[in-house]
């Protein structure tokens, strides 16, 4: 499936705000290169498990050291370019 | 406990079918239910857990943390000493997504947040960390002995360290995977009524409740006291009324107390016909003069519902007062309101008293 | 005048043995319990081996001497078949049994019949024999189980604090004995494993698929296993009245919250270092009389971290002899507790310190690291042994020679 970055992190953006409930409290600048842990959206570890769940269920990327996590995972943006090079093809 | 010691409770958080989360209010409004499931009237989270923390929390642990949150400030303390939790079946909404989720998943590709908030523990362990409370922690399971197990544990501390403070607590949900598990065991009622008529029915089964509530136990009293619990005990399985009314006698005696000097008693039949025998038979012998107050059509029947109970007697005895819809037949209103006795069970397996007193 | 609390008994099931005798023969022996499972049924059998007690609940039926079908669970039937060892192993009459209390620490309870049996469970017109299982998703009722079937009714509790759960049995049973409520208390935890704590431990990605490697740099984490163990308590004025020599006695106990976050320990292993500073000052004993420490050591990054600062901490330059037994055993969650208790006073009767078995490589943040080989003809007097949990749970508790 070919999509453009932008539209993978649209997609990713409703993901994570469904998956970890985020609903009530979205800073009004949260924007796809909003750091997601620490400062900025607050997020901690078991919500860097969810992700990685995501990552498996809705791309077929498997991530095994969570380590590895915090680089992908710094941003709705760095999250985008890695699903797009390492995805699973259909 | 019979030493010099002595328990009071300065603080109360109840969050219950009916409308208690206001210690305002005495049961000013009621809610009725008809379909055997009670659940509970909730306040707004918002005022109580900050929004980052409340996003991921479930139901139930919003409305404990809420609870102790109530409590806390209601005993006008901040970092109590520790923190001892009861509950009978847990999260089992949360254990039974993760149950779920993994059986139709085939073990795979499984999210962790269910199994962490499914444990036992997960209430006393989330309130430690919001309140940054390094003290003494602990969660009872025993399932109908689980809260005066939290209590005792509470006075032992206590007995060792009188001005400390205690938060303890006791959680269960009206969960569908319990309601479901015991239908072959007839624990709740084929047939729907309404709550309010529980103790006009003679048929097996009682109505399934939920409740989460929290007490700031210490042993020295201050303005903001609520009773004194004198004390609690624990009978299991008492083969026959006149064992339960003697292990009464002794509790009584124990505490330099006699049923003359009870007041108000709190029983805790549950309307099932079979098994409120023992109690229902010491209500009609022993228990025949005092005047009675019965809770369970308000708020279910639970493994921890006797928390409850606790709310209910330290109410009546700070306000001096007792709501109609308690009121057991033909009641007596005493003059003053002094020693509150309560006597419970759960699947007439575990029995339990509470002795509190005015302060 | 609060009383003592002596050790007069106990009993123990694990994958390295089905009682105290096996358990011992394994623990000189090197022997671990850790392989492939056969007995339980899940898709991880082979990719997320554990320590699986090779019994079927048949079995361990015969093994409890309860009869197959009655509903028993394999976190009961563990749990009593230690509990069974332990009445023997203190020599308790039957109305010594009777005047005695029973706590119990679990987290799963009966969780791994619930889930074989949930879809028709959750079907109430479905008949057949799993019905036996219909109240096992809850902790409690195992306690009920194995008290009814010892005959105990004078004081039943069950605890869970995850993984401290029978560490805190055990300081339970000993405040009931010091504050005069009991005379005897039969104290600690059982687990069987399931489906669903191998799968709800895999989401936290915490669980090494090879053998575990506890304070080693290069740990990947913990391996689940199953067991139970129980220690008989009894006070020191009926230890005099029936005459007993006791085995040990529990001289200091510690229960903090490390109030971190609900899953992780804090970095510099506070709760670490209040459990077990609380138990020293019980024990009114100095850092320097403690000869040997069992150590929780699930070979997570995140515990050995934490765990290795706060005993360094703590310790300061003279850190004792310590050793995580779980390469043997496995994490049995809330039977660690009392099952790492049993290995310390076997480790006190035969003046022998455990090895932590698969450790290799230091980790570079501590200055310390923990026994590698089997020690024998030490001379040991005072032990601690630590075990945490999730919820910050943190519990230390010290037994000493009598």
């Amino acid at each position: 499936m070919n999509q453009t970055i932008e539209e993978l992190t649209q997609e990713l953006r409703q993901e994570l705000i469904k998956q970890l409930n985020l609903e009530d409290m979205i800073p009004a600048d949260f924007d796809e290169n909003t750091p997601l842990f620490g400062e900025g959206l607050g997020l901690d570890s078991i919500d860097s498990l969810e992700l990685v769940v995501l990552l498996d269920r809705n791309y077929g990327i498997k991530l095994k050291d969570p380590k590895e996590g915090r680089q992908v995972f710094h941003s709705i943006r760095t999250m985008a370019e890695y699903i797009q090079k390492n995805r699973a093809q259909v | 406990m019979t030493g010099k010691a002595q328990y009071f409770i300065q603080g109360i958080g109840m969050i219950s079918p009916q409308k208690t989360f206001d210690n305002q209010m005495f049961l000013d409004e009621i809610t009725t239910y008809d379909q055997n499931v009670l659940t509970a009237v909730v306040p707004d989270f918002k005022a109580y857990i900050n929004p980052i923390q409340l996003r991921r929390l479930s139901r139930m642990l919003r409305i404990g943390l809420a609870s102790a949150t109530i409590c806390l400030r209601d005993a006008g303390i901040e970092h109590p000493d520790g923190i001892i939790t009861a509950t009978g079946y847990g999260f089992l909404d949360e254990t039974e997504k993760f149950l779920r989720e993994m059986l139709e998943m085939k073990e795979k590709q499984l999210t962790p947040t269910h199994f962490m908030q499914g444990t036992y523990n997960a209430l006393a362990g989330l309130e430690a960390v919001m309140i940054k409370c390094m003290g003494y922690n602990n969660t009872y399971v025993s399932k109908g002995f689980a809260f005066e197990n939290a209590l005792q544990d509470a006075m032992l501390h206590l007995e060792e360290h009188s001005a400390a403070h205690y938060l303890v607590g006791s959680y269960d949900e009206a969960a569908a995977v319990q309601f479901i598990a015991s239908i072959r065991e007839n624990h709740f009622k084929a047939e729907p009524i309404v709550n309010l008529n529980l103790f006009n029915t003679a048929t097996k089964g009682t109505i399934q409740g939920e409740g989460a509530a929290f007490f700031d136990l210490t042993g020295t009293r201050s303005e903001n006291t609520w009773c004194e619990l004198r004390d609690v005990a624990m009978v299991y399985r008492p083969e026959t009324k006149d064992a339960l009314a003697a292990s009464l006698s002794d509790f009584l005696k124990t505490n330099n107390t006699s049923l003359e000097e009870v007041d108000v008693w709190l029983n805790g039949i549950t309307g099932d016909a079979v098994r409120d025998v023992l109690l229902k038979a010491l209500e009609h012998s022993d228990l025949k003069s005092v005047p009675q107050a019965r809770y369970k059509h308000l708020c279910g029947d639970y493994c921890t519902a006797t928390s409850f109970a606790l709310w209910l007697g330290a109410s009546m005895l700070k306000k001096q007062s007792i709501p109609e819809v308690v009121k057991g037949p033909a009641f007596e209103t005493p003059k003053e309101i002094k020693t509150v006795l309560s006597v419970s069970h759960y699947m007439n397996r575990n029995y339990t008293f509470m002795l509190m007193q005015r302060v | 005048m609060s009383q003592r609390v002596f050790i007069t008994g106990f009993g123990i099931i694990t994958s390295i043995g089905k009682n105290t005798t096996e358990n011992l023969a394994s623990l000189l022996h090197r022997r671990c319990g850790f392989g492939e499972l056969n007995v339980l049924d899940t898709i991880h059998s082979r990719t997320l081996p554990a320590c699986e007690i090779k019994l079927f609940n048949q079995e361990l039926c015969e093994l409890a001497g309860v009869p197959h079908g009655k509903g028993y669970t394999r976190t009961s039937l563990l749990g009593l078949i230690a509990l069974k060892e332990a009445i023997q192993s203190a020599s308790l009459s039957p109305a010594d049994v009777r005047e005695a209390g029973l706590l119990s620490g679990t987290t799963t309870g009966g969780i791994r019949e619930f889930e074989r049996h949930f879809y028709e469970l959750m079907d109430p017109q479905q008949k057949g024999d799993f019905a036996q299982f219909a109240d096992t998703a809850n902790p409690g009722e195992h306690g009920e189980r194995m008290a009814d079937a010892v005959g105990i009714k004078k004081y039943i509790a069950t605890l869970s604090t995850a993984c401290s759960s029978s560490a805190n049995s055990i300081m339970q049973g000993a405040q009931l004995i010091k504050h005069g409520k009991l005379d005897r208390a039969i104290c600690g935890g059982t687990e069987a494993l399931s489906r669903f704590t191998i799968n709800g431990f895999n989401s936290l990605m915490i669980v090494d698929p090879n053998h575990c490697r506890p304070f080693d740099n290069t740990r990947k984490g913990l391996n689940l296993g199953e067991g139970a163990a129980f220690l008989v308590l009894e006070s020191e004025r009926a230890v005099i009245e029936k005459r007993k020599t006791p085995l040990a006695e529990l001289r200091g106990y510690g229960n903090a919250n490390d109030a971190f976050h609900q899953t992780a320990s804090s970095p510099e292993g506070t709760g670490a270092y209040n459990a077990m500073n609380l138990a020293l000052t019980m024990a009114n004993l100095a850092p320097n009389q403690i000869d040997y420490i069992n150590a929780h050591g699930t070979a997570t990054e995140n515990n050995d971290l934490s765990e290795g600062f706060g005993i360094q901490t703590l310790f300061g330059g003279a850190v004792p002899l310590f050793s995580s037994t779980k390469p043997y055993t496995g994490h049995t969650l809330a039977a660690a507790g009392s099952i790492e208790a049993v290995y310390c006073l076997l480790g006190l009767q035969h003046r022998t310190v455990w090895p932590n078995i698969n450790f290799h490589e230091q980790m570079p943040e501590l200055s310390v690291s923990p026994v590698r080989e089997l020690k024998q003809e030490m001379d040991l007097k005072n032990v601690l042994s630590n075990s945490f949990g999730f919820g910050g749970n943190t519990s230390s508790i010290l037994i000493g020679l009598a």
